[in-house]
């Protein structure tokens, strides 16, 4: 190894990074070489000296930036947690969430004026038409009143009080009331064939206090209505394993377990 | 049930690995960026990111690199152009700066009885001598030096390969010091006056 060499290796050398071999080749040079070896020392001595003087001079995280990233991952986790419950939802309907893309302003403006007005109807508890039927019979109930199927989800603990026809905005739709330990949730499912309401994954918003779900199934989009904070929502999902990302395909991944009866 | 707890479950995992790497991850962006505002903005983006794709994160590897590359690419991606384009008239006085440094032998080794001037130079020279390397060897320097990564995770995070990370930490380092020794060499004896130093680095 020349003069040349070792200063091409030297870095490599001061920063620990020259395997055996290497490391014996610069060690040796060095031994029989004072211009290397005090051009060594120097090399580095300067380097513990910027490396010290940058670390002494670098700023710590600002407190602020440390709060707000604890408050952003608490607010991702919730979303999390409803989203999962949307799909579980679309999932125990034995349904396929679809995605279809589409990214608009105008059209994410458009689900947040459905989800408001879902909200809307379902503080005001309106009254019942059919009352404590089974999930079952209200289907029946629905079928040829809507120019759409209506698949009603089971939730685990969660029974359904009943249901009626109620507009969202400008759609005709099944509103199904369920019951959860004395909390109300409201489901409205209606027809969106020309696309207007933006939702390709379960969508979560928040409007007047209520978190809600919006999922799509083809032509047919779900609006759940609930103001269950996370250990309600946890305690609504069925017991057994659901893989957390999982969108169902095309039939339900969730088999019976996820139903109430 | 399991499908949300797995979720906390994550987020606690995330949180116990991402909280301590904060620090270094700011002060990394600061140099990277040159501001405070677009440092934390810099930090958030990356963390956040990091969050959402904490599941493609394969357990029992570096976290620390990886949430550094995650850092370096939203840099790249995102933030590089604007500081790019804001500090374009300073910028260019400032590239001819590192040009005349760099024509002027910056692989000769300082080998001159006035090293040790490099004593006096306060934590402000060096971090501002860093913010003005050309930024691929400003990341390298930052990732070797401030953040005292191997020469192989830093050729995982920048995605180059480990010779590349060897040449520009050598003419990365090799630029500093002369940056570093021009201003120790002109500051005597005195202590250094930052406000004159800061006006002296402005005009170039
Ligand atoms: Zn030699």
């Amino acid at each position: 190894m020349d003069c040349r060499e070792l200063d091409n290796l030297l870095y490599a050398y001061l920063d620990g990074e020259l395997v055996d071999d290497e490391r014996v080749a610069v060690e040796g040079h060095l031994a029989g070489c004072d211009a290397c070896r005090a051009a060594t020392d120097r090399e580095h001595s300067t380097l513990l000296l910027i490396r010290s003087r940058a670390k002494a001079g670098g700023a710590r995280a600002p407190d602020a930036l440390r709060e707000r990233l604890s408050q952003k991952l608490g607010d991702e986790l919730k979303v999390r947690r409803v989203r999962a419950i949307g799909r579980l939802a679309a999932a125990a309907a034995g349904l396929a969430v679809c995605t279809v893309v589409a990214h608009s302003s105008w059209r994410s403006h458009q689900r947040r004026l459905y989800v408001e007005d879902a909200v809307n109807r379902h503080a005001r508890s309106f009254p019942l038409e059919i009352e404590k039927p089974s999930p079952e019979q209200l289907e029946a109930w629905f079928d040829g009143k809507l120019d759409h199927r209506v698949a009603v989800p089971r939730f685990q603990n969660v029974v359904t009080q009943g249901g009626r026809l109620l507009n969202v905005r400008d759609r005709q739709a099944a509103y199904i009331r369920y019951d959860d330990r004395g909390r109300r949730l409201g489901l409205f499912v209606y027809s969106d064939k020309p696309g207007d309401v933006d939702v390709t994954e379960p969508e979560v918003d928040r409007s007047n206090g209520f978190n809600t779900v919006t999922w799509r199934d083809g032509d047919v989009v779900y609006t759940l209505v609930t103001d269950l904070d996370d250990d309600d929502i946890r305690q609504m999902l069925p017991q057994h394993r659901i893989p957390e990302d999982a969108v169902p395909a095309h039939a339900p991944t969730v088999q019976p377990a996820a139903f109430s009866h | 049930m399991l499908g949300l707890k797995s979720n906390t479950q994550m987020k606690a995992e995330f949180e116990q690995l991402a909280m301590p790497c904060l620090d270094g991850l700011y002060a990394s962006a600061l140099r990277l960026t040159h501001s405070d505002r677009d440092a934390e903005d810099l930090v958030q983006d990356a963390f956040m990111r990091a969050y959402r794709f904490f599941d493609k994160f394969e357990r029992g590897t570096n976290f620390r690199a990886w949430l550094f590359k995650i850092l370096t690419n939203t840099f790249i991606n995102k933030y590089r152009r604007q500081v790019k384009e804001r500090s374009f008239s300073e910028g260019s006085e400032r590239e001819s700066v590192t040009a005349q440094l760099f024509s002027a032998d910056a692989t000769e080794t300082a080998a001159n009885p006035e090293d040790h001037l490099l004593d006096r130079l306060l934590s402000e020279e060096v971090l501002s001598a860093i913010d003005h390397l050309p930024i691929d060897f400003r990341m390298v320097v930052i990732l070797a030096d401030l953040q005292e990564f191997s020469y192989r995770e830093i050729a995982e995070i920048l995605d180059v390969p480990v010779g590349t990370v060897m040449s520009r930490l050598f003419r990365g380092r090799k630029l500093l010091q002369k940056h570093l020794q021009s201003y120790a060499n002109a500051q005597p004896n005195q202590a250094i006056d930052l406000n004159e130093y800061r006006n002296r680095k402005k005009l170039g």
